[in-house]
């Protein structure tokens, strides 16, 4: 049973504040993924957690233990880093007999361990080699096995497999969280890619210069963004983001000369002037004009094979919309785009969402 | 411009020999071969003159001719006695001096290996013994040493304790000298090994749970082990051929060192064959000691 709590922790690098006030609980076996750019704190908060980093002020809560003043040694908290940090002097088998040879575990209970956690990760023929001698999926099976070894409160990883190329980076994903499924501890996560932060996750926190924007599922993310960093982050392609003039029943991008039709009880609630966030798969695309449309220049198309990502100009205005392969054959074509109402999003001055919606 | 064109001014301008540099056959002419013949001249000539003399019983000192009596210097030399004598005074004095440098450079260099205000200027004056001629430090180490106003009896209330004319100290005496003038040598490689060592492995170190002993042995040592062991070697041959601090410090039987006995042998004796024989038992000896620790350097060095 491990909960991790973070109670209003701020930390300076020199002048610069990296951690805002961050309070976060993670819960007993839940897997949390911190999302966000380089740079935006994320990193640092995992290893202030680990007892890599000291934090200025606020409270760090492993187990309902108070941490922050205890050495990384006594937090019993696995770190997966990425660069991997193997002991290159040292054996595979070595590596990952590591941390209980440390604490001085008996040779038999550490040669158990070790070939069992071996036989889960799939790298039992190589337990002789050394890590030069590794492929990077192979390096990073080593250190998540190093970690899974001692059965600790709680797994961080950082950026883990961010180092692995596309088709790697896939595989270890879907392998990270059958682990997690069967291992069942608490584990934070960090990473750049929303993608992986998707496809992994209870529950994401997203953090931008140090502060949290948003905690929750990535459903909720996806769904619900509460800002614009926050829209704009997740999801691909990008969500489109255009200055609105909002009238009775319709709201009209910036300079064009029709505007999405909408229901009014959505554009009663809504000021004159808003920012519409869209995702390109809430807007559809039909060749023919047809009620609700609006007419659109096709700017740019992208073949993705399962779909197509069309660059359209509306007015000043250019948004993205996800249609289906070989719909739109070109650019210059002149087609006509339907919004749906109930996927729209809208924004204030500030980028903070009016959480109106249908 | 295209890179002809610029080959072409290049050639074309009034500098272009200099511009070009020296050509291979004119760096062989001018560097290569002048070293080589020093080196057949100094090194490589004496070194087969003096095999050739240690065959024979030839004294510099006088004007009869060289006889060849076969292996008669060899084996006079390894059945006598007092010859292996001075051995172990030479092995026991490498294993004090070599070991008290490793011990001291490695440790100041761990001391040294952390964010310290003016490391850079610390680091260059505990360098500075290293710096020194043997003949000075030997001297220097004499006037410490003295019995009735060296500071080091004072220092320790040792009264007029004799450290050089002591037969049991003498040795560790030169010894202690030799460790304060290269440990800093010791100390310089072990500090690049140890700042070669990733920080992150530390830290993986601390997630693992290792005490800072554990950390040590288990990381620090075997990381740094392949440039301690450079060295290691560098110390061992210097003081296996030890001359110059003992030469100066003491003139104990107990501390006669090989070089010693070696130099008493040529130049105070007068025996040339036999001093040639013996030049080349050491030779050999020094060989074999350096190989066997590059063999362990290459398996450190293998992963």
């Amino acid at each position: 049973m491990t909960q991790i709590e973070l109670r209003n922790v701020n930390k300076f690098f020199g002048a610069v504040q990296v951690i805002k006030d961050v309070s976060l609980t993670v819960n007993d076996r839940e897997f949390v993924v911190f999302l966000g750019q380089s740079g935006c704190g994320k990193t640092t908060t995992l290893r202030a957690i680990a007892g890599l980093e000291t934090v200025d002020s606020g409270e760090i809560l492993v187990g309902g233990v108070p941490v922050q003043d205890t050495r990384a040694e006594d937090r019993d908290i696995a770190f997966v880093f990425q660069s991997f940090a193997l002991y290159p002097h040292l054996t595979v088998y070595e590596n990952m007999a590591f941390p209980l040879r440390a604490v001085g575990t008996p040779k038999a209970e550490v040669d158990v361990t070790v070939r069992r956690v071996a036989g889960v990760l799939q790298i039992s023929g190589l337990l002789k080699r050394r890590p030069s001698a590794l492929s990077g999926g192979d390096l990073q099976r080593v250190a998540i096995g190093r970690a899974l070894v001692r059965n600790p409160k709680a797994m961080l990883m950082d950026e883990p497999i961010g180092s692995l190329d596309a088709k790697l980076r896939e595989e270890m994903r879907v392998e990270l969280k059958r682990l997690h499924v069967e291992q069942g501890s608490t584990t934070i996560y960090v990473t750049h890619d929303q993608i992986e932060a998707m496809a992994l996750a209870d529950r994401i926190v997203v953090m931008h210069a140090g502060v949290l924007q948003q905690v929750g599922t990535p459903e909720e993310i996806y769904t619900n963004p509460v800002n614009l960093f926050v829209a704009q982050f997740v999801g691909s392609p990008v969500m489109n983001v255009c200055d609105v003039v909002v009238g009775d029943g319709v709201v009209t991008l910036a300079g064009a000369a029709e505007g999405f039709a909408m229901p009014q009880a959505l554009t009663q609630q809504l000021q004159a002037k808003v920012t519409l966030g869209i995702r390109p798969e809430a807007l559809e695309v039909v060749l023919e004009p047809s009620a609700g449309a609006i007419g659109a220049e096709v700017h740019l198309v992208e073949s993705l094979g399962s779909h197509d990502i069309v660059d359209l100009r509306i007015g000043q205005a250019l948004v993205r919309a996800r249609t289906r392969a070989g719909l739109v054959s070109g650019p210059g074509l002149r087609v006509y785009v339907k919004a749906d109402a109930s996927r729209a999003h809208f924004f204030d001055e500030a980028g903070q969402s009016l959480g109106i919606r249908v | 411009m295209n890179p002809e064109a610029r080959v072409a001014q290049q050639t074309l301008a009034p500098t272009a020999p200099r511009a070009h540099g020296m050509s291979d056959l004119a760096i062989r002419n001018l560097f290569i071969i002048p070293t080589i013949v020093f080196l057949i001249v100094f090194n490589i000539f004496p070194l087969i003159y003096s095999l050739g003399y240690s065959f024979t019983d030839f004294r510099a000192s006088s004007n009869d001719p060289a006889h060849f009596v076969g292996l008669d210097n060899y084996r006079t030399l390894l059945s006598d006695p007092n010859i292996w004598s001075n051995f172990t005074i030479t092995a026991k004095y490498v294993i004090i001096s070599v070991t008290g440098q490793v011990i001291v450079g490695f440790g100041v260099a761990m001391l040294l290996n952390r964010n310290i205000p003016f490391k850079g200027l610390l680091t260059t004056l505990l360098l500075l013994p290293m710096m020194l001629s043997a003949a000075v430090v030997g001297l220097f180490w004499k006037l410490l040493y003295d019995p009735s106003f060296g500071i080091i009896n004072y220092a320790f209330g040792l009264g007029t304790f004799e450290w050089l004319a002591d037969p049991k100290m003498a040795l560790y005496a030169i010894a202690i000298a030799d460790i304060w003038m290269w440990s800093p040598f010791v100390m310089l490689l072990s500090l690049a090994g140890l700042s070669a060592v990733p920080k992150h492995l530390y830290e993986a170190a601390a997630i693992d749970r290792a005490s800072g002993l554990y950390v040590f042995f288990r990381i620090t040592l075997p990381l740094v082990a392949p440039i301690l062991m450079i060295a290691v070697i560098f110390r061992t041959m210097e003081a296996f051929k030890t001359f110059d601090l003992a030469y100066i410090l003491a003139s104990q039987p107990t501390t006669e060192v090989i070089s010693i006995r070696l130099y008493k042998m040529a130049f105070q004796e007068w025996q040339t064959g036999l001093s040639c024989a013996f030049a080349y038992i050491v030779l050999v000896m020094v060989l074999a000691i350096t190989n066997i620790y590059v063999k362990y350097l290459n398996k450190v060095k293998e992963r």
